[in-house]
């Protein structure tokens, strides 16, 4: 057990290093744009360079990027301040910085932001895995059959249909022409404050994302089964006079996991980073917008804390995944 | 205002009848019904901003005005011209000038009060008032304030004043003196460095509104405004929704402009609404009390309207197709294309078919413009002459002999132009459209024997690569709209160094000195229509300098539900009359 702690630990610390360098990339390519945040802050009819020097000053722009820099890693162990007087503003650590153009501490924007993210990866990542397997094992064990064409028309359709195209298709029809869901209020509701109107405002957005995944994890899945189900061990199993059941379950399944079982953790780790599209359709409020706003507004601060927030869940995703590989594979030890 | 990504704002319209119209007069709804809720739907994350010293978009005025902001003067609730007149708001009258327009005054009316009930003082639009001098917080919003009071300014040529949250450094004596409250705190005084004649039209920003100090807290002042309106917010959550209740301290009798008004009693906004989502929403009817805080997606337009732009009849009194108050042009820099031949010989070059076609057609995009100040200004506007021979399509002819006029006039800059490796440089905002535009601008310019190349900018940063003169090239696209009905918004703005958007490079060019000192004997002419004439003329001389490539006198179009009545288009702020808005 110690050596796993080992293991752990220095993943952890490599961990670390990782979203270091990440964040000082973000950095570096955010000095050498051709842009002017300063100028950004003069407004509209403003051609005056006094105004737009001292808003450089008073935001610290007129700093080199490695202190600015400098300054964001002390402010996520020491928190920050901004401005003076009754526009003094304080954003706590771990501060990620303010956001001018949300007017709200970053931190608290990727707080609010997460739920909705985790909930939509979540929710569709669940139906995708039953639709996924499900489907595929039964195209596999009903291979050539019409079950298999149907799944492998299915799987056409997924895989083709790009998930703004599904989204909107379902909203229009199933809201708005067959009024068959109500409207969403729009944003997003607490499942613990309103189960019903979470339910309302998630189910079409997770049936958007599974439906494009479901259709991958089918052919995935159907092409693993009927691979392993060749092995000779599966055919020693069947002289064994196993039934065909639990030959699937015990023997054919527990192998074709493995690889099951990363393809859907990076994937996840990749929703949770946002599904921008998705969310833009269903008017979630999760961390592909905000990315996608921040984006186009050069909010620098909300785009150095989405970027790490991203690479930290993949980092994360890849350690979790090589330890629930020596649980479903006893030939993996760590 | 310069039109731009985040960057709308304005207004016009003509003056004409304004005199006519008189506050608590004015158009009431008759026949409206008082209730209900009003849903407002956007694919926009927030508004802009909702704090009053920061709102500049036309559409963001007219609805915050409508219903949470008030000032000392509005522009009045009624169609056509008319809504251009300046009626009291806040205050008794429209302000009293004296020391030659240097000096306006304004009193306040008994019984204005905030959300929580503390009656509006003197110096509560005093400290809105100086909110805009804390550039560094109070960003966006427009800096009238800071160019007219009388405040003295600093070697690097801010305001000496920093607003109210600058701690040291700060000189609150200047700006105490340029804004004094009288005794009884109901009489605000405003000492101006020049003279404005038309001061009251700049106090219908709301930017000249009251703020309560201590509900203040700065930037985050943008997510929680102190209503003085009929409506209060009761709950705004970007990406989500933003829900306006009536303010029970709102008093009625304090605010004839908003008093027979104010009819639902629930304001909702949803924000985030996909772009096809919401246009399906408003062809199904799906929620008939809704309205569209956006235009309609190119590819429903006809679903809704006929080819020449009128509305179809199945959708009469759902939807308009009306102009806005934008001019849209390209700015030619004068340094550079240092030859009059060679601009015009652009303009007679210029495929206007082609570039409104691609935009949606005349019917929806605009007609041509001859200029830049748009007929609906009335007073300013007259025809410009001397181009009468250019049609919608290029007169090649033309554009040719002037191109042989300059081979002999400017050698030099000829051989640029018809280089192909060198050529004319565009400045454009990167978009679909304007890359298609860019192929038809190629196309005809080089028929008439011009290069013309496109330097494609990112539209988050285009203004600001454009505005400074080291990154701006030969062209620049650019749209303007007056801040109120007077060009003197719009001449002074765009072609004078002391202007906020001019890009023009003119200030070496010989024409220029008359130009500036006509300009300069407008602005503070205080005949109006005798001003109308000089800014006419003095948008004739800017088409004879060829200073702009004129673009089009643009359109939008509106859409709202079946329930809705009260809906008509509030000329001066260039969006729907959102506080006249009813639930049928």
């Amino acid at each position: 057990m110690s050596g796993l702690l080992a293991y752990v630990s220095r993943r952890l610390a490599v961990t670390f290093l990782i979203l270091l360098a990440v964040s000082f990339a973000v950095y570096l390519i955010f000095a050498f744009l051709p842009f002017d945040p300063a100028s950004l802050t003069c407004g509209k009819n403003c051609n005056d360079p006094g105004i737009i020097e001292a808003n450089r000053i008073r935001l610290g722009y007129d700093k080199p990027f490695y202190e600015q820099y400098w300054v964001f890693l002390v402010g996520l162990f020491a928190g920050r301040n901004y401005g003076e007087g009754a526009a003094a503003i304080h954003c706590a650590a771990p501060s990620f910085g303010y956001s001018f153009q949300q007017h709200a501490c970053v931190t608290d924007l990727i707080g609010e932001a997460l739920p909705v993210t985790l909930a939509l990866a979540i929710g569709a990542l669940v139906l995708w895995l039953i639709l996924g397997i499900g489907l595929g094992v039964l195209s596999a064990r009903f291979r050539g059959r019409v079950l298999d064409t149907v799944s492998t028309i299915f799987v056409l359709i997924g895989t083709s249909l790009p998930t703004f195209l599904t989204g909107l298709m379902l909203i229009i029809f199933v809201v708005i022409k067959w009024h068959l869901l109500p409207f969403p209020a729009g944003g997003y509701l607490s499942p613990f404050e309103d189960f019903p109107g979470w339910l309302n405002t998630m189910i079409l957005p997770w049936i958007t994302l599974a439906f494009a995944y479901a259709a991958l994890y089918t052919r995935f899945v159907r092409s693993q089964v009927i691979e392993t189900s060749t092995e000779d061990y599966i055919r020693t199993a069947r002289a064994k006079g196993l039934s065909e059941g639990v030959i699937l379950g015990k023997h054919t399944l527990r192998a074709a996991l493995a690889p099951i079982a990363t393809m859907a953790g990076l994937d996840f780790a990749g929703l949770m980073g946002g599904a921008i599209l998705t969310e833009a359709v269903f008017n979630l409020p999760g961390l592909g917008r905000l990315s996608l706003g921040a984006v186009l507004d050069y909010d620098l601060p909300i785009i150095v804390a989405t970027t790490l927030l991203a690479a930290a869940i993949v980092v994360m995703m890849n350690l979790v995944l090589d330890l629930v590989y020596a649980f479903i594979d006893p030939r993996v030890r760590v | 205002m310069l039109k731009g990504t985040k960057t709308l704002k304005t207004t016009l319209a003509t003056l004409a009848v304004a005199a006519l119209a008189t506050a608590g007069l004015t158009g009431c709804s008759a026949g409206a019904n008082v209730g209900g809720t009003l849903t407002y739907v956007t694919f926009q994350d927030s508004w802009t901003h909702a704090d009053p010293q920061r709102n500049y978009t036309g559409r963001d005025i007219a609805w915050f005005g409508s219903y949470m902001h008030r000032t000392l003067t509005a522009y009045d609730r009624a169609e056509g011209a008319a809504g251009s007149a300046v009626v009291p708001d806040l205050a008794t009258d429209t302000g009293t000038a004296s020391n030659d327009n240097k000096t306006w005054e304004f009193t306040l009316r008994d019984g204005v009060s905030f959300e929580d009930g503390t009656p509006i003082t003197c110096e509560d639009i005093k400290y809105g008032v100086s909110r805009t001098f804390a550039t560094d917080v109070i960003t966006d919003g427009p800096g009238y304030a800071i160019s007219m009071l009388d405040i003295p300014s600093a070697e690097d040529g801010t305001s000496v004043y920093k607003g109210p949250y600058a701690t040291e450094g700060n000189d609150t004596a200047a700006f105490d003196k340029a804004i004094v409250c009288s005794n009884d705190n109901k009489t605000i005084t405003f000492n101006l460095k020049r003279a404005v004649g038309d001061f009251n039209y700049t106090t219908t920003y709301l930017s000249f509104g009251p703020v309560p100090k201590a509900a203040d807290n700065g930037d985050q002042y943008d997510l929680n405004p102190v209503s003085s309106g009929p409506y209060k917010i009761e709950s705004y959550k970007a990406k989500d929704s933003m829900v306006l209740v009536r303010n029970e301290n709102w008093n009625k009798d304090s605010d004839p402009l908003r008093a027979t008004r104010a009819n639902p009693d629930k304001i909702v906004v949803k924000f985030g609404v996909a772009e096809e989502v919401r246009d399906q929403l408003f062809l199904t009817n799906s929620d008939p009390n809704a309205m569209s805080l956006d235009a309609l997606l190119p590819t429903n337009l006809p679903t809704v309207f006929a080819d020449d732009g009128s509305v179809l009849p199945e959708w009469e009194g759902r939807a308009i197709n009306v102009y806005d108050p934008y001019v849209r042009f390209a700015f030619v820099n004068v340094k550079k294309l240092n030859c009059l031949p060679v601009r015009q010989a652009i303009y007679y070059a210029k495929d206007f078919n082609g570039l409104i076609t691609l935009a949606g057609g005349q019917a929806f995009n605009g007609d041509p413009a001859d200029g830049v100040i748009k007929p609906l200004m009335g007073l300013d506007y007259k025809k410009t002459t001397g181009y009468e021979d250019i049609g919608t399509s290029p007169n090649i002819e033309k554009a040719k002999a002037l191109m042989e006029q300059a081979k002999t006039e400017c050698p030099d800059l000829y051989a640029r132009v018809t280089d192909k490796n060198r050529g004319i440089v565009y400045d454009i905002a990167d978009s679909e459209t304007n890359k298609k535009a860019a192929a038809i601008w190629i196309d005809s310019l080089a028929q008439a024997g011009m290069v013309i190349k496109f330097n494609f900018i990112e539209a988050g940063s285009y203004y600001s690569v454009v505005m400074d003169p080291t990154k701006q090239n030969d062209l620049s696209a650019a749209g303007w709209a007056p801040d109120w009905a007077n060009a003197s918004t719009v001449i002074p703005e765009l072609f004078t160094t002391a202007g906020g958007f001019n890009l023009t490079q003119n200030a070496d060019d010989p024409a220029y000195a008359e130009f500036e000192k006509l300009s300069n004997a407008a602005l503070v002419e205080p005949d109006r229509k005798k001003q109308g004439e000089q800014w006419a003329a003095l948008n004739q001389y800017v088409m004879d300098q060829m200073w702009v490539i004129p673009g089009t006198f643009s359109k939008t179009q509106e859409i709202w539900g079946s329930g809705l009545g009260g809906v008509f288009f509030w000329e001066p702020q260039g969006a729907p009359s959102f506080g006249d808005i009813y639930i049928k």
